[in-house]
């Protein structure tokens, strides 16, 4: 059986909150999932149901062929989580929090000795793994937090937004370990709002929206939803909601959204179309003042599915 | 069970690695150590202030006292003067003795010395000393007096000698336990207590008490850090992380005990009495603070709450305990509201078994109650950590 992990059916509120609505999907070895969706969509009280940190209200969680909950030590075991906010000891050493957190995933003396070794290796952090960690860098703080996850070999790694907050050259550091991971076999289920982190690292993506999974499949997949169509992006000066309206009069647009000074709409053939657009909103008296075709991406299917941009 | 031990390691690592616990952990109690010590005795800190008349008897007892350590006699003109210095910090204390101060002595009857003191551990350890003296002079009066009995009735000599040496044995074997001048239980009270004994056992339990409440923050950043949440992951059971986490707490609350035992016991040459009883009563005590650290650790949102609640707590408990001002200092109604501290019965325990060198069986009423102390901040203290852990 390579299915590493299955969802079906989470719900969790908190209080009248509904944080997450109905999720439902399934991880298999080597395999990189996605769950992209803006802050306050449920992604992390989703992975925390996942790691058998929350119970669930209803749904199922099956995480190499254990029931997770959150006394479940074996489907634990499997399990590496890196959270979203940094969780290490400030005042230890790396190879003290990792030694810490390999004794509580019951790694024995030998076996310990030599995954501390290797995973500092592989962070980076050999030179520097005496030192306190409160002392590292942001960059060096978030390797190690990854590195603490990876420890104890799971079979799914979960990854919480690991790269809020880094600098470019970290993040890029941590995308390529990420792609690594995958390769050698892991199961890894990536939480993010960032587009391009879940087009480069995801075999499959989740898109997240108010706690339910609004569509899934492949980038191409997803692409796809939204038909063979082109994306027209025009800016205006002026009053962008009423140029949406009058551009909601045309026949054949796929779809028409406002963002901030902007106009977004997906349609066939839109070199063609171009002029009949821009007419259509020059005549309610809205200058355009920059006009964008290409081809849609994850965030514009994500403005498709839920009217809102990715981004706030 | 290898996995709480690990936890409790860390929480122990963690406090001994943080610096700002340096002084107030291993610094500062010993400093108060040394200063009630000083004020008890040795130091030569402590004024008395005297009003005295000009004769023999009068002159001898303020030298005894005197003599008795760390106490120097300050002659003073009249006992309004006398209370007016005592009162605002002058003088330790003061004594009156009456004019015919030396004649009753001579005459072996009974005579009064006032003793004026602030109600802290000084005054009651200077009204110990002058209780002392004061019983010998008036036991050397009464054996001078039977001498004369004796020659006046025309004793022979080897009588007399045989009179003299059991006075001398009597004089050597004086203690003021063995006598009563007045009615100053509170003299007794304190007798036979070394110079650093009575400051050691109370600040051991404010320290103890103290340290744990405030260092409890260190629960909270377990939160603040998301470690908490690290522990949950993995497969280590909620009951395996709370054990391990009040291990670490007790583990700290023993460090800063023992490190006081032994560093007194080094530097002061304190007394800690019977090994078992003391150190029974030092366990609960240290599991009594381990316990109510973990409930504010656990109640509290942050650590500045924790630590600010902890210090607030900790000196409050441990003034209404005891740690500060003797119990047998206290009026009955306040004594009465001390038992509901964990100090107050850890310092009744301490003086039976360091003054009166009781053993275990004598403190089983003080080792139960701290016993229930602990009992109830554990269930407690266990209960809302792993309530909060969790969140
Ligand atoms: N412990 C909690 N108590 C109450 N509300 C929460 C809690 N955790 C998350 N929420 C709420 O649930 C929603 C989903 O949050 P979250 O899963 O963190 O989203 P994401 O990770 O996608 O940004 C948010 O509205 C958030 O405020
Ligand atoms: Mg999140």
């Amino acid at each position: 059986m390579t299915q590493v992990l299955r969802c079906e059916g989470l719900r969790k509120a908190f209080g009248d909150l509904q944080a997450v609505e109905d999720i439902s999907f399934t991880i298999d070895r080597g395999e990189t999932y996605g769950l992209l969706g803006p802050n306050g969509a449920g992604k992390t009280t989703s992975i925390s149901m996942v790691a058998g940190l929350l119970h669930p209200d209803a749904g199922e969680i099956v995480v190499a062929g254990e029931r997770m909950h959150p006394r479940a030590t074996t489907a634990k075991a499997a399990v590496g989580l890196v959270p979203q906010e940094v969780a290490i000891y400030p005042d230890l050493s790396a190879r003290e929090n990792l030694r810490f957190f390999g004794r509580l995933y019951a790694l024995r003396q030998r076996q310990l000795d030599a995954r501390v070794d290797a995973i500092l290796e592989v962070i980076g952090l050999s030179d520097r793994g005496d030192d306190r960690a409160g002392e590292y860098s942001g960059g060096m703080k978030r390797r190690l937090n990854i590195g603490i996850g990876l420890l104890h070999e799971p079979q799914l790694l979960i990854l919480d937004e690991p790269t809020v907050g880094v600098d470019p050259q970290s993040r890029n550091a941590i995308l390529e370990s990420v792609e690594a991971l995958a390769t050698d076999g892991l199961a890894v289920l990536y939480t993010t709002h960032y587009m391009e982190e879940a087009e480069r690292l995801c075999d499959r993506i989740a898109i997240v929206d108010k706690g339910r999974v609004a569509a899934e499949g492949t980038r191409r997949e997803l692409v796809a939803t939204i038909g063979e169509q082109d994306l027209v992006r025009l800016d205006v000066a002026g009053d962008a909601p009423q140029a949406a309206v009058a551009l909601r009069q045309l026949h054949d647009l796929g779809s028409v959204d406002v963002e901030d000074h902007a106009v977004v709409c997906l349609l066939h053939g839109a070199a063609q179309r171009l002029p009949t657009l821009l007419g259509a909103v020059a005549e309610v008296g809205v200058s355009v003042t920059g006009v964008e075709v290409r081809e849609p991406d994850l965030e514009d299917v994500f403005l498709h599915l839920t009217g809102a941009a990715l981004r706030d | 069970m290898k996995r709480m031990w690990t936890i409790a390691r860390v929480e122990l690592t963690r406090f001994l690695r943080d610096r700002s616990n340096l002084f107030f952990v291993f610094v500062f109690p010993l400093l108060l150590v040394l200063l009630i010590g000083a004020q008890f005795g040795g130091g030569g800190g402590v004024q008395v202030g005297a009003v005295a008349p000009d004769d023999v008897p009068a002159e001898r007892l303020l030298e005894r006292i005197e003599d008795a350590g760390g106490i120097a006699i300050v002659e003073v003109e009249d006992e309004e003067r006398l209370r007016d210095e005592v009162s605002r910090g002058v003088l330790s204390a003061g004594v009156v003795l009456p004019d015919d101060y030396g004649a009753r002595v001579e005459a072996v009857e009974p005579t009064e010395v006032a003793f004026i003191g602030r109600p802290d551990s000084t005054a009651a350890s200077v009204r110990a000393v002058v209780s002392a003296a004061v019983a010998q002079q008036r036991q050397a009066g009464q054996a001078a007096a039977l001498a004369e009995d004796q020659v006046e009735g025309g004793g022979d000599r080897a009588a007399l000698r045989t009179l003299a040496l059991d006075l001398q044995a009597q004089l050597d074997g004086v203690t003021v336990r063995a006598e009563t001048v007045g009615t100053d239980e509170l003299g007794e009270e304190f007798a036979g207590l070394g110079q650093f004994d009575l400051g050691a056992s109370s600040q051991l339990f404010l320290f103890t008490f103290l340290t744990s409440l405030a260092s409890s923050a260190a629960l909270i950043q377990l939160r603040e850090y998301g470690v908490a949440h690290r522990m949950l992951a993995s497969p280590t059971p909620m009951r395996q992380i709370v054990g391990g986490l009040t291990a670490g707490r007790l583990l700290v609350a023993l460090v800063q005990a023992l490190y006081i035992v032994v560093a007194t016991v080094m530097l002061f040459q304190v007394d800690w009495g019977d090994p078992l009883a003391t150190g029974v009563v030092i366990l609960l005590f240290s599991l009594v603070s381990a316990a109510a650290g973990m409930l504010i650790g656990a109640a509290m949102r942050n650590d500045n709450q924790a630590s600010g609640v902890g210090v607030g707590l900790g000196i409050g408990l441990a003034a209404l305990g005891g740690s500060m001002v003797p119990l047998e200092l206290f009026p009955d109604g306040v004594r009465l509201v001390s038992r509901l501290t964990p100090h107050a019965w850890a310092n009744e325990a301490m003086a039976e078994i360091v003054r009166r060198d009781a053993g275990l069986g004598d403190v089983i009423p003080q080792v139960l109650a701290l016993g229930g102390f602990a009992v109830v901040l554990l269930v407690l203290g266990t209960f809302t950590l792993q309530r909060t852990l969790a969140r």
